[in-house]
Order: C-alpha cells, then sequence, then structure tokens
C-alpha cells in the first residue's frame, strides 16, 4: 500500500496532525495505532487545559490551542459537546518562593495575552469557597483555562480526519521502518505494508521505542501518573485546583466526579500504567489537607498513564537531521491533550515546509545537544 | 412486608425505632437498614438515574450499586442498604447528584 506520510499514534497528537495534514490537501495519509484510539496517555489525562505556565514557548502553545478549543466544535463540525467548560485555573502558592516564581510566570503569560491575574488568599476563596486558607500563601487564575473531554475532543479530530480522507488502522503495530539510501522507504506492521517517505512519530508512551526503529535517539523516557475519580456530586468547584509544591491538581468535571493526580517522585522510568495503595493514600491526604470538603466524597476508581518526559518538561516538535522525512511530536512530560491543536497544525507546516505559526526552533532536538541552552519548566505536577 | 413465619428461624419481636420519612413519621425495627425499613414500609423508589430522573430502588443491598443513595441527616448520597436505623433518623428522598454544601 501507498501512503504519503504515516503516523504512528492514534492519541490527541495523532489526530490532530492528520487532520492538520488532510486539511492542507494531503491525500494518503496513514494513522497506525497498536491499540484503539485515545488509548494510551490521552485517555487517561485529567482533562485539564491551561495557560499558565513558566516558559514563554508553553505559554504561546496553550493560548493558540485555547483559542482553537474555543471554536473548535464548529471548525471541526462535531456533532456533540466537546466538554469544553473555561471556569479556570487557580493555581495556589505555598509560601514566598512560589509567590515570586508565579508573579515572574504571571509577567510572562500576559506579555502573550493570557489573561492570568495574581490574588491574594481570600480573592481564592472567593473563586474556590472550600479552599483551605491555612496552607495556603496566595494563588494565580486565568479565568480561560479550563476543562475539555480527552474522549470527545479526540473523536472530534477523528471524525473529521476520516471525513478528509484519512485512512486508520487500529490494533495494528508497527515493527519495522525500512531505510535504505537515508530515505524513509517503507513501515511494516503486524498486518499491512506501507510504502512511504515519510513518518510522524506521535507514539506518545512509546515514543523512544518508535525513534529506536530508525536509530534516532529520542532523550525522553516514560513514568506512570496516577489518577482518581469520585463519585459525582452538584458543582461545587469551578476551576481546576493545582499546587506544584503540595502536589496536586484537583477539578470537578461537568459530570459532578472529580479527578485528581499527583506525581510520585520514586516512580521509575517504565512503561507501568499500575494503580498503587501509595497513590490512593497520598492522593486523599493532600486532597483533603488543601480541599477538605471533598474529603466527604467516596472514590470510585483510580488508574495510570505514561508521562513522556522530555529534559526541559518541554515538548519536542522536530524533524532530524538524520533522517529526513521523520518527524516528531513527543515528549509532552503530561500536557500533549492541551496541546494538540498547535501539535497538529506546527508539525504540519513544517512537514509542508511552510513557515511555522509559532517560531519553534526551541523545540527542536537538538536542543539538547547544548546543555545550557535549554528553559526548564517548572510548572509541572 | 416482612417475614413472620419460617419452618426454622424464629422472629422475636424487637425494638421500634422511629424515625421520618420526607417529613413523615414512620417505624422500623431494631437491627434494620435504613433501607430495608423502608422496603417493609412498601417504599419501593429510594432515588432516581441522574440523567432520566427513572426511579430506582432496592437493588445490590451491599453498599456497591448508588440505588439506595439518600439525604440522611443532611447528608447526601447515604447507601441507605447498609446503615443501620437509628431512632430520630430524619432520611430523604434525594432529587440531584447531592449538594456538599448542605451538610
Amino acid at each position: 500500500m501507498k501512503a504519503n506520510i504515516v503516523i504512528i499514534g492514534s492519541g490527541i497528537s495523532g489526530v490532530s496532525i492528520a487532520y492538520n495534514l488532510a486539511k492542507k490537501g494531503v491525500k494518503d495519509i496513514v494513522v497506525v495505532d497498536k491499540s484503539y484510539i485515545s488509548s494510551g496517555s490521552t485517555g487517561r489525562c485529567g482533562a485539564g487545559v491551561r495557560q499558565q505556565w513558566g516558559t514563554l514557548m508553553n505559554c504561546k502553545l496553550a493560548k493558540s490551542s485555547i483559542d482553537f478549543f474555543e471554536k473548535a466544535q464548529k471548525i471541526l463540525k462535531y456533532h456533540r459537546d466537546i466538554e469544553f467548560k473555561q471556569e479556570g485555573y487557580l493555581i495556589v502558592a505555598e509560601d514566598d518562593e512560589e509567590f515570586n516564581q508565579f508573579k515572574k510566570n504571571v509577567k510572562l503569560q500576559n506579555s502573550v495575552g493570557i489573561p492570568s491575574i495574581q490574588i491574594s488568599k481570600d480573592e481564592a476563596k472567593k473563586i474556590v469557597p472550600h479552599l483551605n486558607l491555612d496552607v495556603i500563601h496566595s494563588a494565580t487564575y486565568c479565568k480561560t483555562d479550563g476543562h475539555l473531554n480527552p474522549f470527545l475532543m479526540t473523536d472530534a479530530y477523528y471524525v473529521a480526519a476520516k471525513k478528509l480522507g484519512v485512512k486508520f488502522y487500529f490494533y495494528e503495530e508497527v515493527k519495522e521502518i525500512i531505510v535504505s539510501n537515508k530515505k524513509i522507504q517503507k513501515v511494516i506492521t503486524d498486518k499491512h505494508e506501507f510504502y512511504t517517505h515519510k513518518v510522524v512519530n506521535a507514539a506518545g508512551g512509546f515514543a523512544k521505542e518508535v525513534g529506536d526503529l530508525v536509530g534516532i535517539d529520542i532523550p525522553v523516557y516514560s513514568e506512570n501518573h496516577e489518577i482518581l475519580v469520585t463519585e459525582p456530586i452538584e458543582k461545587i468547584q469551578g476551576p481546576m485546583v493545582i499546587s506544584f509544591k503540595k502536589n496536586i491538581y484537583c477539578q470537578q468535571v461537568p459530570h459532578g466526579a472529580f479527578i485528581m493526580g499527583r506525581s510520585d517522585k520514586s516512580v521509575e522510568k517504565n512503561h507501568d500504567i499500575s494503580s498503587t495503595w501509595k497513590f490512593l493514600d497520598e492522593m486523599s491526604k493532600t486532597a483533603v489537607e488543601l480541599l477538605p470538603l471533598i474529603g466527604e466524597l467516596r472514590v470510585i476508581r483510580q488508574w495510570g498513564g505514561s508521562y513522556n518526559v522530555s529534559p526541559d518538561r518541554q515538548p519536542i516538535i522536530s524533524d532530524t537531521k538524520e533522517l529526513a522525512g521523520y518527524y516528531m511530536a513527543v515528549g509532552f512530560s503530561g500536557h500533549g491533550f492541551m496541546f494538540a491543536p498547535m501539535t497538529g497544525l506546527l508539525l504540519s507546516e513544517m512537514i509542508l515546509n511552510e513557515p511555522t505559526s509559532i517560531d519553534i526552533t526551541d523545540l527542536h532536538i537538538d536542543r539538547f545537544e547544548s546543555e545550557n541552552k535549554t528553559n526548564y519548566e517548572q510548572s509541572v505536577v | 412486608m416482612r417475614i413472620k413465619e419460617h419452618p426454622i428461624l424464629t422472629f422475636p419481636e424487637k425494638k421500634k425505632i422511629w424515625f421520618t420519612f420526607n417529613g413523615q413519621k414512620v417505624f422500623g425495627f431494631s437491627g434494620d437498614t435504613i433501607a430495608a425499613a423502608l422496603h417493609a414500609l412498601g417504599v419501593m423508589t429510594l432515588s432516581h438515574s441522574l440523567e432520566m430522573k427513572r426511579p430506582r430502588g432496592f437493588y445490590c443491598a451491599i453498599g456497591n450499586c448508588a440505588s439506595c443513595n439518600m439525604i440522611v441527616d443532611g447528608i447526601p448520597n447515604v447507601r441507605t442498604c447498609v446503615v443501620s436505623l437509628k431512632e430520630g433518623m430524619v432520611v430523604k428522598t434525594q432529587t440531584n447528584k447531592g449538594d456538599l454544601n448542605d451538610i
């Protein structure tokens, strides 16, 4: 079978890239996934979309992505509500150090048009009445951040891409990528052979392995991040509440359930996505300390998913100098879902040799060659 | 309805426990769960489905299914099938997902 381009991975990044390429008129686009649509990190994510970042690049990617989400349902002509709710992110500071860092962050965010503000803890309590003021110093708030349903958003891209002629192959694993004369010739899966000169690595948690298929060493690794969900109740919380120091993010989704997660510093670098008692124990203690009222709720379910982590916690949206025609959108470090509209747009521009909407030199894989050049993203749970 | 006669088991008379159900004063017996007492009183609708508001009754009876969630003494989403009846309890039918602000 011939293909203009083979995209590996049907998470949010893969479907967004496929859609954007198809919209620009590219024919014979193939998306291959070893499982089903949004079965990896996308379907396991915390469903939050935010713009309050600590690096300029992440701020720009997030702002433009939110602009897209606001119109996504219309643009993609999707038949369902994608459950986009803009009731903000409230990021709490625990001490003066965080307050000062957030002051810089807000200034940076405002410089690219993100309407975030720094507020006192009393103002924070007006936004989230059940916040425990004894354990926080102050907060920042951005009202246009919010929630988006990962399954519906991915499906919206998928349906739109299919209408434009993109072919999807599920439950099909890429086993080999044949390269000769420094050019990609063929992608071999366990079911098909696709003759192509272009491959996009959008494999999420398995990005490194898909790099290894062509001998490109991508400096990313995967680690398990766990989440839990509670029973639904009537709405009591508008924004997502985050604390980097306390290590928690927690939001009430439109259906009424609370979704919350935290990271585990001692987690190993591998593809494990199991659930642990340790997480349940630490998560509930952290949540009850910061938001005591939700201690009344029962936990319904917990699960894990892979963060694909890059050295500077910023994505790698890049081609490679070693192999023409090999592209990647990897290493999102837990935030691939919220950046997906820009991931798709930027990579499609790069593939078609168009000028990119944002200068993404700093997202190139080559940035890791010089140690000092990278700009580390601190605002990550 | 309660079983009164049984070939093997006996049912000695137990202490009456008075409580209110949606404002009405009613009673069950010592050892009943809230849901069991209501069932014996002929109350078949304990809650309603969240989307379609269809009636939901006594179902799993082991605290797993949420079909018997009610407001008990002001606390929403109480699994009444696994909570023992106590004198003076105020039991109400819940018509929403439960409001934590009411606690």
